[in-house]
């Protein structure tokens, strides 16, 4: 058992690999770079980042708790959590009202139910295609020509949204020619675009139970366009908080805490 | 076997398409020797101490398979809910091409059957446990049948799949329409209809008769007790048998009651469960949870469950499948007994009847969350999923609705799986936690 107080959460999502070091469950840094196509590689370099950022070394941290669709592959980790998990207990610490938390990452979504202690009380994820994802709208972005940035702004300057009929990413990409080519401005298409991604999500929502307070999470929170729809979808304010895409890792991070402490407790 | 009969066959398994390796496959179940080469190999396994209850069941899809495929007595295709004590009863062997789907998934072979069943235009949205059985029937994996019976209840895909198999093969083909409503009067009919196929099987398949229905009644109550004593020794903590080796045996609870081999695999498994709880040595190493599991598993993948009981500690302690639903039967009512076991299935009728049984398996297996695969194309179980899940929640019970697909490895993703069955765990274990707090 490692005498100290450090420990680090690793987030290795399918769009990004996000890290944050915790010093006696305080965040003091933390960092995110592209996965890429070596997981294991991204994960040291993550570490690398974090641990070298602050003038420390492995023997520094006293545990590690991997998380996100590549955890299994972060060859530093004490112990793998589920992204379902992390999510939550991280949306909790970073707003903790939250009573539902909304995750869109790059390859799935999930709507996870917080309890009053802000454990997970139930969950549910999106079916294997990957409608209503960050892959769906990184698609439709590069077809329409714009940055995924500039949604919101686009989404505002939407006077009503056009019907975008399918989330399917092949078929709602040929509906946004279709519509491009019948002479409608990319304004409307986006702020559909992010309707049909909101209503698949509402599904979801109603599938463990609406509650008060919602907060989003993931590379998609950042996307302003989306948060607009699920607002207006939900009739209620939707924060997200500025790390939101720091969430799992986050999670991750105070779960690595609790274990070191048990730990620590457990030896003494 | 007519002439027209083959050139259907063949010309449906040209429009299938058949590799060569299909064409192997085919011709070499039908060889006497393989089966001969078979038996050798499952008494050499014997000899080299396999588990009794395993070699058990080998033997018995084995002997079913050597009379059917070298048509040594006669095939029945039945669909999954047919009480098969019928054919055993009139000397014939089942096959079920639902439950032999599983097997073809466990092997790597149901990819060729989906894909024949898909080149003749049927929905690749429909349950794949029916597409790889048409596919096969097309490609002639399975047996050649003498007729098919079907029943009505529960699954609407089996008696329309298992009717296009009687017509590629020209077979007879008789459903048991089995009324919702349980009466005296519903009972009545449908033991008369029962009774009608019995004859109408009799006089149209050569070598079938009413002869062994005794024997086979006196196999299935047989085998009926044992099986109840081993779910009497399941509801031990920790659990003496793993649930996933439970679910492939769900394939021999669907199929063989009324053959005495049933009989001799659940004595043998009352007595390998028995031993586990003498000795300690369970299974599932300091088992944390237990799940109760509803539907079937996907058969192509183990590490769903090696992630569970190896990795999480987690055994599934009871499944749905495994229910024991019927009375003891009675040789001198053989028609009407049947009638009462076909309609005290729990997932026929009201839907009250099978959440009852749900609640039933959760107090007596001391289950702490419950599993429902939710198989791709699957009406009659995904349909419910909503009412099931409020039903558990109102138990204070966690519920996963698991996507997933038995057989069709296309229509599932094992890491998004193996994501949601972790966090379930999760779920459960900071439930436990807190408890004991």
């Amino acid at each position: 058992m490692k005498n100290c107080s450090y420990v680090a959460g690793i987030d290795v999502g399918s769009s990004a690999t996000k890290g944050i070091l915790l010093l006696d469950g305080k965040p003091v840094f933390k960092c995110m770079l592209p996965t890429g196509t070596d997981l294991a590689a991204t994960a040291r370099e993550c570490m690398r980042q974090l641990l070298h950022g602050n003038g420390l070394t492995e023997k520094d941290l006293s545990f590690v708790v991997s998380t996100g669709y590549g955890r299994a592959r972060v060859e530093e980790a004490d112990r793998t959590v589920t992204e379902i998990t992390c999510h939550g207990r991280g949306a909790k610490a970073l707003v903790p009202r939250a009573g539902l938390v909304i995750d869109i990452g790059g390859q799935d979504s999930k709507v996870i139910r917080l309890d009053e202690d802000g454990m997970v009380a139930d969950f549910v994820m999106n079916d294997k295609c990957a409608a209503g994802t960050g892959r769906f709208l990184e698609v439709m972005a590069e077809r329409l020509g714009v940055s995924l940035l500039d949604f919101g702004r686009m989404w505002k300057a939407a006077k009503r949204p056009v019907d975008i009929s399918s989330t399917c990413t092949v078929f709602a990409e040929s509906e946004v020619i279709s519509l491009l080519s019948g002479g409608i401005a990319p304004e409307p298409i986006i702020r559909g675009l992010c309707d049909a991604v909101a209503d698949r999500l509402l599904g979801m929502v109603h599938r463990v139970g609406i509650a008060p307070n919602v907060v989003m999470t993931g590379g998609v929170s950042k996307n302003s366009g989306v948060r607009l729809s699920l607002e207006k979808k939900l009739s209620q304010r939707v924060s997200v908080p500025a790390a939101s895409q720091f969430a799992g890792a986050y999670g991750a991070a105070i779960i690595a805490h609790e274990l070191a402490q048990r730990e620590m407790t457990d030896s003494t | 076997m007519t002439q027209g009969r083959n050139n259907t066959i063949r010309l449906h398994r040209e429009i299938a398409g058949e590799t060569r390796r299909i064409k192997v496959i085919r011709a070499l179940s039908r060889k006497n020797w393989v089966h001969s080469i078979a038996s050798l190999v499952i008494d050499y396994m014997q000899r080299r101490g396999g588990k009794p209850y395993q070699i058990d069941a080998i033997k018995c899809f084995a002997h079913d398979f050597r009379s059917s495929y070298l048509e040594e007595k006669p095939c029945i295709f039945t669909s999954a809910f047919v009480p098969n004590e019928l054919i055993y009863g009139l000397g014939g062997v089942p096959f079920l091409p639902e439950a032999a789907s599983g097997f073809a998934a466990s092997f790597g072979l149901a990819g060729e059957s989906l894909a024949a069943c898909e080149s003749l235009w049927y929905s690749p949205d429909l349950c794949s446990f029916h597409r790889a059985g048409v596919g096969a029937s097309v490609l002639e994996l399975t047996p050649t049948p003498a007729a098919v019976v079907v029943s009505s209840h529960l699954c609407d895909g089996g008696k329309r799949s298992l009717f296009q198999i009687s017509q590629y093969h020209n077979c007879p083909f008789y459903i048991l329409d089995v009324p919702y409503v349980h009466s005296a009067q519903t009972l009545d009919r449908l033991a008369r209809q029962i009774e009608k196929v019995a004859a109408s099987l009799e006089r149209e398949v050569p070598g079938l008769s009413g002869d062994h229905m005794a024997e086979a009644f006196a196999n299935s109550n047989a085998a009926r007790d044992y099986y109840l004593n081993l779910c009497n020794l399941r509801t031990n903590i920790p659990s003496p048998w793993r649930g996933s080796e439970a679910l492939n045996y769900v394939v021999l609870f669907l199929w063989s009651w009324g053959s005495p081999w049933l009989t001799k695999f659940y004595r043998d498994l009352v007595d390998h469960a028995e031993n586990i709880i003498d000795t300690g040595h369970y299974p599932v190493e300091n088992e944390q949870l237990r799940l109760g599991w509803l539907n079937l598993r996907p058969y192509y993948s183990p590490r769903l469950f090696s992630y569970l009981e190896e990795k999480c500690q987690v055994s599934i302690a009871f499944e749905e499948f495994s229910h024991m639903y019927w009375d003891r039967l009675d040789a001198s009512v053989p028609y009407m007994s049947l009638a009462k076991k076909i309609m005290a299935n729990p997932g026929w009728g009201p839907l009250e009847r099978r959440l009852e049984v749900i609640g039933r398996i959760v107090q007596d297996f001391s289950i702490d969350g419950v599993v429902q695969f939710a198989q791709w194309g699957c009406r009659q179980y995904n349909g419910a999923a909503s009412i099931l899940s409020d039903y558990l929640k109102k138990k204070g019970v966690p519920f996963l609705n698991l996507d997933g697909d038995g057989v069709d490895e296309r229509n599932s993703g094992e890491a998004q799986s193996l994501t949601r069955l972790g966090a379930f765990v999760e779920l459960l274990e900071s439930r436990k936690l807190r408890k004991v707090r």
